[in-house]
């Protein structure tokens, strides 16, 4: 057998892949190049035209406006800077209570879903098909407008024992101020806390050597309320109330939620809590109905099938679109500017800007904190994905 | 040989069958359930009459100012009365036809794609969805055809809203392929450039974006030229559409089958052959619930344009409740107005976009 010429291929110097591949990442980084040029050429020749400042300077000048709620002191002749601090804070205070309402509700109109009654079933899914395909901003308003401003004046207002108001102008709720000996109290919470999380490693590790169970619930529960319970006891209760009373046309005292951060925290939990309602269902309808019933058929209760058969399953499903909802809750509390409740945006982008008209530093450092912000929630999650997230060999 | 018979089926027990069963099963089944059914019976019975009575019983329907609102019921005059401004935006009386043929041709190509077989689906709704949006910015600005000329700042209304989302999606379609594509690419200049840019427009609030769009936009461009504010939502808009798009046809791509990408190398097609022809088709065709979800995000979003002073349908609901004549209070039927339509195109898109995950839902659940 007379043996066949390799026949060496040698493509043309464009149909080598690699070639290609070089030309056109070249032909790219020419493109992004030209273009972030003329960009910014174009955005320092219109700066200059106009008179806009750069740098970061004015943060120390002195803004001069006041704020309507801040969660550190704050007043008109503070700086720039610290305006971007009060904002950061107010929007991280209504992500948080958004985080935790929604993910209350998402769970409970989730969970809803699969109730054996018929009425729960199709008030979940009214509850989702309603408030998901609404715009957000809508809701708001309507929050805003149409229902908190029909709240009685403060003179009218609803009260809850005398002790919380509700009225136009906001909910009025008792603060506590502490007094000396305030720091056993918290002392003993952080203990409680820790001593729970050691009973369970405890808890755990004993059932797992020897199979024996210990009500772990009702432990923690007794150490959370019984320790704080005792140092108040112990140091006679070394706070004092802070009750709001009504002086004039307004309330003074104790804590005040402004009608701006409930409207705003309200939609932003009706909303989100139904697209994690619909993660929830998802994720519980993704665990096979063959997991309940061998679940039953080695004679688990019907709460621990739920606790340990279906929940964890179900979680592999629910934290990734969790993770998602949360960051999408974070960016959507922008929308605070819209009924001016002072958040980063509304605050920071909104006076700040039109104050000092250097759009792009301010810009810049809003979309640089949101990029944190979610960046902070997306860790947190993929922490908890991976705990909850299926251990294959 | 006697055959074999069986006895006929025995009915089913008289207590799981029937419509007492299905009350007992449905509502009563356990202490728990009773209690909650009748306090959701008690909830809604105290709820449901005095919001029918407001809604419809007693609410205004007739006259056209707002003394007409006499009863105690919502005031719906209102909403009539503004109802083309809510449609239409303050587009002029006369040139409305031009928005109405737009919703009209709108409708036609939604049609043709239901009715039309499959090679002039390809051949001509396709095309021509495409090419909508573009064909009604030249109607509705009217100045390039001929028509009388209608300045942006005139158009609005609910029509803006659909008319910004439906150019948005058909421009950033391409663009988010391109950049899915590029995020799967394994040249690693490009891939890290659509990496950078996929995950900015997801990043970033959209409502950055705008304020990005009407602030810092015009600085970027050389002194002097003037870019409609509309144009320059579009590409905020736009681009944050496809970051979202980048996404869902990356899920797309990883839906389909690796051998499909070896059959077509195998075949010999080039990279764009396979890419448009073997691989895109199924993309679509898997990717196509989540895309539609993506576009009622965007739909939904489109309303937060009020920020930016855009005088989409909620800003125009605005004004209208702050007008001389309307100071009635009537913002809770002028967002529920708003939010009923709202509701209707969401829902429906929503029910489209299930439809189709359930056909093409080939797995057996239990």
């Amino acid at each position: 057998m007379s043996e066949k010429p390799q026949v060496k291929s040698s493509p043309s110097f464009f149909n080598n892949p690699r070639n290609r591949s070089i030309i056109y990442q070249l032909l790219l980084l020419f493109g992004l190049g030209y273009f972030f040029y003329s960009i910014i050429s174009n955005t320092l020749a219109n700066m200059e035209a106009r008179g806009i400042q750069s740098g970061y300077d004015f943060l120390f000048n002195t803004a001069g406006f006041d704020i309507l709620m801040s969660l550190i002191p704050y007043d008109a002749t503070n700086t720039y800077g610290r305006t971007f601090i009060v904002g950061l804070l107010n929007t991280v205070l209504v992500s948080i209570i958004g985080i935790i309402l929604s993910t209350i509700v998402g769970f409970i109109m989730g969970v809803a879903h699969f109730s054996h009654n018929l009425l729960i079933r199709k008030l979940a899914t009214a509850y989702v098909e309603t408030f998901r395909n609404i715009p957000l901003l809508l809701q708001i308003f309507f929050w805003y407008f149409a229902v908190l401003a029909a709240l009685p004046s403060a003179r009218q207002s609803m009260s809850l024992g005398e002790v919380i108001f509700l009225n136009v102008r906001g909910l009025y709720f008792p603060g506590l101020t502490p007094e000396g000996g305030a720091s056993v109290v918290y002392a003993a919470i952080a203990a409680a806390i820790i001593g729970i999380f050691v009973l369970k490693r405890w808890a755990k590790k004993r059932q797992d050597d020897t199979g024996q169970q210990f009500p772990v619930l009702w432990v923690s529960l007794g150490m959370l309320f019984g320790l704080p319970l005792l140092a108040l006891i112990v140091m006679g209760f070394p706070f004092a109330w802070d009750i709001p009373y009504l002086k004039g046309f307004n309330f003074r005292g104790g804590v005040t939620v402004i009608p701006e951060l409930m409207a705003l925290a309200l939609a932003l939990t009706v909303y989100t809590g139904a697209f994690i309602a619909e993660a929830v269902r998802a994720g519980i309808q993704a665990v096979p109905h063959g997991q309940t019933e061998a679940a039953r058929s080695i004679g688990l209760k019907e709460g621990k099938i739920m606790k340990l058969i279906i929940v964890p399953q179900a979680m592999r499903v629910i934290v990734p679109l969790l993770n998602s909802e949360y960051q999408s809750l974070v960016k959507n509390s922008t929308l605070a500017t819209a009924i001016g409740y002072p958040d980063l945006f509304t605050v920071f982008v909104g006076t700040t800007l039109n104050q000092t008209g250097q759009a792009i530093e301010i810009v810049f450092m809003t979309m640089a904190v949101y990029f944190v912000v979610n960046m902070t929630i997306s860790f947190l999650m993929n922490r908890l994905n991976s705990s909850v997230a299926l251990t294959e060999r | 040989m006697k055959e074999f018979k069986p006895l006929p089926d025995q009915p089913a027990p008289n207590d799981t069958v029937g419509p007492i069963h299905w009350v007992k099963d449905n509502f009563f089944s356990s202490a728990m359930n009773t209690i909650a059914t009748l306090l959701i019976l008690a909830l809604l019975a105290t709820v449901v009459p005095p919001l029918v009575d407001w809604l419809l019983i007693s609410a205004n329907w007739s006259g056209t100012t707002q003394d007409a609102c006499t009863k105690d019921g919502a005031c719906w005059v209102f909403v009539i009365a503004w109802s083309k401004q809510f449609f239409y935006g303050s587009y002029p009386t006369e040139e409305l036809w031009r928005i109405n043929l737009c919703v009209l041709m709108l409708i036609g190509v939604i049609a043709s794609s239901q009715l039309l077989n499959k090679d002039w689906r390809n051949k001509f709704s396709i095309p021509a969805f495409l090419l909508l949006p573009f064909v009604c910015i030249l109607i509705l600005d009217g100045s390039w055809i001929g028509l009388e000329y209608v300045s942006t700042d005139y158009w609005g209304g609910f029509a803006l809203n659909v008319l910004l989302a439906a150019a948005s999606i058909i421009v950033a379609f391409p663009l988010s392929f391109v950049w899915a594509l590029g995020r799967r690419s394994e040249m690693p200049f490009i891939k890290s450039v659509s990496i950078l840019l996929i995950e900015f427009f997801r990043g970033v609030p959209v409502l950055a974006l705008f304020f990005m769009g009407s602030v810092m936009l015009p600085l970027f461009f050389p002194e002097g030229t003037n870019v409609d504010k509309l144009v320059r939502v579009w590409i905020v808009l736009t681009l944050f559409m496809a970051g979202y798009m980048a996404e869902v046809f990356r899920g797309g791509f990883q839906a389909v089958p690796t051998g499909q990408y070896e059959a077509a190398d195998s075949l010999g097609l080039s990279y764009w052959q396979k890419t448009l022809l073997i691989i895109l088709p199924q993309v679509i065709k898997v990717s196509m619930p989540n895309i539609l979800a993506t576009f009622v995000m965007l739909f939904k979003n489109t309303t937060f344009l009020l920020i930016i002073g855009i005088f989409e349908v909620l800003s125009t609901t605005q004004t209208a409740l702050t007008n001389s004549n309307w100071l009635g209070g009537h913002s809770t039927e002028g967002y529920l107005f708003v939010a009923i339509v709202f509701w209707i195109c969401c829902y429906s898109m929503s029910r489209i976009s299930a439809s189709i995950e359930r056909k093409l839902d080939t797995s057996h659940k239990n």
